[in-house]
């Protein structure tokens, strides 16, 4: 693909982006920080006065951070999708996404996993989620959703770290060689002694593609798993078989949305026009396409399910979604998720950065939207008139969710001075 | 003395190495230090699978046995019906073994590869020995090896 | 065998033949109207899979397909068999319980037209793609098509011909579910046509077929967990919901005695036999492995397909064989026949 620029070439364009943070670089440092920080001390509020200062109350217990579990949990699956997936089917343009992507799915899983805590309340209490012999004597239930959660997310999480790690070791060991002094060593050390040795390869090769391997199946059962929190409850609109692949495509079209909002900007202010070559972003714009196809294609079955039987609660929940309370959320979804994805049809739209820039924003607004819907409508309206309410996101709810964008771009932005936003060793090889 | 051949490409290594094959230079005696992981250089100076895969098989179905009978015994040691599921409910035990399957799976074949590989490896840190960009093949004198 | 060689015109022949056989066969012999709708079943699964699995390798330029692209495709008049045999179901929608109370969505007309309709979009869908890419023209937006056609047929197969049986019971991945299982189906039929084809072409196995295989085999071992994850999430939402009215159909089915083994026969043919026997690096060299794998598949396909119609409508097993042997003899006449003209083209 890159066959024209030569091996010290890759090395040097590389490294020069991490070098140099410029004024831009450090004002969004700055502005990031300054929400994280905020959000910080929303939660501190919230700690010290209580959940009453969250806007979730009866009938709708899960709201805004629950819809932010989701949305992190799901952004972090793209990553896995670029990295493993695309691996095992030999697809070439991942090399132009693995690396950020990768650190997109620690970032967000490290976000996500906040929220539970955050939604926790007594937050303090949260080692209760781990099974572990205690003088109480109790254990988990493993029968509950919310424990598969913290396997999962964990086991995601810590796979995910090993296999970023993993493949940065070479590109650690690269690094070292063209730093000098503390930073030098400090990467030769995290490169553990790299020198790229036949027996260290041929290990290493098996290596990832084991990790791959074992990644992959990880895709589809992260989000499976979120979607069982809701759906084996028997609450309408929760309660459908075809959320677990639902929730899998949703995560997929908006972590690669993610990928592209990050990638397009990261691209052209590290100058890494030559390494991220467009015809890869094309292929990126057509897994978007295909993700958008199958969620649109699932809002099309739920809401055709609904009306096919002769379940009155489903069909007022499906009803409620799109003309009740919420139902400019729910069009604004529509829109975002299913009808303007269906433009990159148009080649020239596929290849056109601004315009895929412009999407990627509103996929994601799309998509948060799509877990707001889902998880507080079915709330506002299950089976008994009596048990109905509408509910509103406190300033405190809203002010802690811009804090985990806050979080997210802030590592996002550290990783790009720090680490190689591009896998070296991969490039070469191409 | 070891001699060092240094070379760009991987053609030119892959075609000096097949040279020195060629020459009788048995296997022991050629050390390869590579940019990037070739087959056929493993092929020629290995020429047999990495061990790594019974650390996959091993660590695989420990998680799963230890992830299914951790449910299900901690569930039996402090039995209570919730949703009026039976105590050993099978299906999201499976769930349990299946994820512990893919952590521990991964985890171990990353001690596998420290262990194979022998890192973290020290020498490199002290005697400030790089990862050189380029192809590397040594040939070691008879009694050195 | 050249005298078996049949060209374009004897292969539509043989197609109204065979389906003027099995709707004789229908309604003068068996009376028993559940073989007709499983046998449609199983064979819209593999035709309509085999195509979009080429489709969908010529979207991404898998390279594997390239050494059974012609052979798949080929296939595609099979295509015209469903909605001829589908023709036949008319006067059997007694079958359904919707037939008495008509809905806006479930009433006889609108339910045969519908599927009709689909049937044969997607047939002309599938000639177009195949004459295309035979031809060796671009066929991106033909395989889109297919693909989308083809996605929407499996779902109303999914939902009209099963679910609608037992309705109200609904299961919303069933489309989804059945669109995947025919990818699986052509994949497994891929294995097998691997063998009949490469066995009499290249009797070296040489590295691009040997590679193929071994692709072949990934596939199927991919499609083997991807199949689970999906029968689970079924699986799991039923046993925890625990509705009766969801709950009331699985229940006929595992209940009786034929239902309660096939319920766990499937099951190990299209989970933990594949799995298992994949997993192993050589398995996926070896050919006749391949082969035995995939007809694990095919008949785990059927056995599940056989489960899912068997507690609603009385099946008659003779006819049932005759017509599925008469379609397999069908499909490896009209490959054959492709075989020999492709041969002779090159």
């Amino acid at each position: 693909m890159n066959n024209d620029i030569s091996a010290p070439q890759v090395e040097t364009d590389v490294l020069t982006a991490m070098r140099r943070p410029g004024p831009a670089w450090l004002t969004g440092l700055g502005l990031a920080g300054l929400l994280f920080a905020g959000g910080l001390a929303l939660w501190a509020y919230q700690i010290m006065h209580g959940m009453g200062v969250a806007g979730i109350t009866h009938p709708v217990g899960w709201g805004v951070y629950i819809t932010d579990f989701v949305f992190w949990v799901g952004i972090a699956h793209s990553g896995t999708l670029i990295s493993a997936v695309l691996f095992i089917f030999r697809a070439r343009f991942r090399t132009s996404f693995n690396r950020a992507a990768e650190a997109m799915t620690i970032f967000a899983l490290m976000v996500a996993g906040l929220f539970p805590l955050i939604h926790l309340g007594r937050v303090w209490r949260f080692y209760y989620l781990f099974p572990y012999p205690n003088q109480r004597q109790l254990w988990v239930n493993f029968r509950s959703p919310l424990i598969w959660d913290v396997f999962a997310v964990s086991t995601y999480f810590l796979v995910s770290l090993v296999f970023f790690y993993v493949g940065l070791m070479p590109d650690l060991a690269i690094a070292a060689r063209h730093r000098s002094g503390r930073a030098g060593k400090l990467y030769r050390i995290l490169s553990l002694g790299w020198t790229g040795n036949l027996r260290q390869w041929r290990h290493y090769g098996r290596l990832y593609m084991f990790l791959a391997a074992f990644a992959t199946p990880l895709v589809a059962s992260v989000h499976s798993i979120v979607s069982w929190d809701f759906a084996v409850s028997i609450i309408p609109g929760w309660h459908t078989t075809i959320f677990a692949p639902y929730f899998v495509a949703g995560a997929i079209f908006s972590g690669t949305a993610m990928v592209l909002t990050l990638v397009i900007p990261m691209r052209r202010v590290l100058n890494l026009q030559e390494h991220i070559p467009i015809d890869h972003i094309e292929a990126i714009a057509k897994i978007l396409l295909l993700t958008s196809l199958i969620v649109g294609f699932s809002y099309v079955i739920e809401h055709g399910m609904a009306f096919y039987g002769e379940n009155l609660f489903e069909m007022e929940q499906f009803r409620f979604r799109a003309l009740g309370h919420y139902s400019l959320l729910f069009w604004i979804m529509i829109m975002c998720n299913a009808v303007l994805p269906l433009l990159l049809f148009i080649r020239r739209l596929r290849r056109s950065l601004a315009f895929l820039f412009v999407l990627s924003l509103l996929v994601n607004v799309g998509m948060w939207l799509e877990r707001f819907v889902i998880v507080v409508c079915s709330l506002a309206r299950d089976f008994d008139p009596y048990n109905w309410g509408n509910y509103l996101p406190s300033p405190v709810e809203c002010g802690i969710t811009l804090g985990s964008f806050g979080l997210f771009f802030a590592a996002f932005l550290v990783f790009v001075k720090t680490l190689p936003v591009l896998s070296i060793t991969e490039l070469k090889e191409r | 003395m070891p001699r060092q051949l240094y070379f760009d490409t991987p053609d030119a290594f892959l075609e000096e190495l097949r040279a020195q094959l060629n020459a009788g230079i048995p296997r022991r005696r050629l050390r390869a230090r590579l940019p990037f992981h070739l087959h056929e250089a493993e092929e020629l100076l290995i020429g047999r699978p990495s061990r790594l895969r019974y650390f996959a098989l091993g660590g695989g179905l420990a998680g799963f046995g230890g992830g299914f009978l951790l449910a299900m015994l901690t569930s039996v040691d402090w039995p209570i019906v919730t949703g009026g599921k039976p105590i050993v409910s099978v299906p999201p035990f499976l769930l349990i073994g299946y994820l512990l399957t893919i952590l521990i799976g991964s985890l171990s074949c990353f001690a596998g590869f420290l262990w194979l590989s022998r890192l973290p490896d020290p020498g490199p840190l002290v005697s400030d020995d790089p990862f050189d960009p380029r192809f590397v093949l040594t040939i070691n004198d008879e009694e050195a090896s | 065998m050249t005298s078996m060689v049949l060209n374009k015109s004897g292969i539509y022949a043989l197609l109204v033949i065979s389906a003027l056989l099995i709707g004789l066969t229908e309604f003068g012999l068996s009376g028993k109207p559940g073989s007709l709708l499983l046998t449609l079943l199983f064979w819209s699964c593999i035709a309509q899979g085999c195509i979009a699995l080429a489709a969908a390798c010529e979207l991404v330029n898998a390279r594997w397909i390239a050494s059974l692209r012609r052979e798949l495709l080929s296939l595609y008049p099979l295509l015209l068999l469903l909605p001829l045999l589908f023709l036949f179901l008319w006067p059997q929608l007694d079958l359904y319980p919707w037939t008495d109370h008509p809905t806006l969505w479930l009433n006889r007309p609108f339910f045969m037209l519908r599927n009709l309709a689909i049937l044969l979009a997607v047939f002309l869908a599938g000639r177009h793609l195949a004459k295309r890419s035979l031809d060796g023209q671009t066929t991106g937006p033909a395989a889109v098509i297919y693909l989308l056609l083809f996605v929407t047929s499996q779902t109303l197969a999914a939902f009209d011909w099963v679910m609608s049986l037992v309705w109200p019971w609904i299961s919303t991945l069933l489309g989804a579910y059945f669109f995947t299982e025919a990818l699986y189906a052509a994949t497994a039929a891929s294995g097998l046509l691997m063998v009949l084809y490469f066995q009499g072409k290249t009797r070296d196995t040489s590295l691009a077929v040997g590679n193929h295989l071994r692709d072949i085999g990934l596939l199927m071992f991919g499609f083997s967990v991807l199949w689970t994850g999906l029968f689970f999430a079924q699986f799991l939402l039923l046993w925890y919901g625990n509705l009766p009215e969801e709950v009331g159909y699985i229940l006929d089915i595992i209940s009786n005695s034929p239902g309660r083994e096939l319920a766990w026969l499937f099951p190990l043919a299209l989970f933990l036999a594949p799995f298992i026997l994949l997993l192993g690096a050589p398995v996926k060299q070896s050919r006749h492995m391949i082969a035995a794998v995939s007809c694990t598949v095919l008949g785990g396909l059927f056995i599940e397909r056989l489960c899912l119609v068997m507690p609603t409508v009385p099946l008659h097993a003779g006819a049932l064989l005759f017509y599925n042997l008469l379609l397999i003899a069908v499909a490896l006449l009209m490959l054959h026949s492709s075989m020999h003209v492709s041969a002779s083209a090159d």
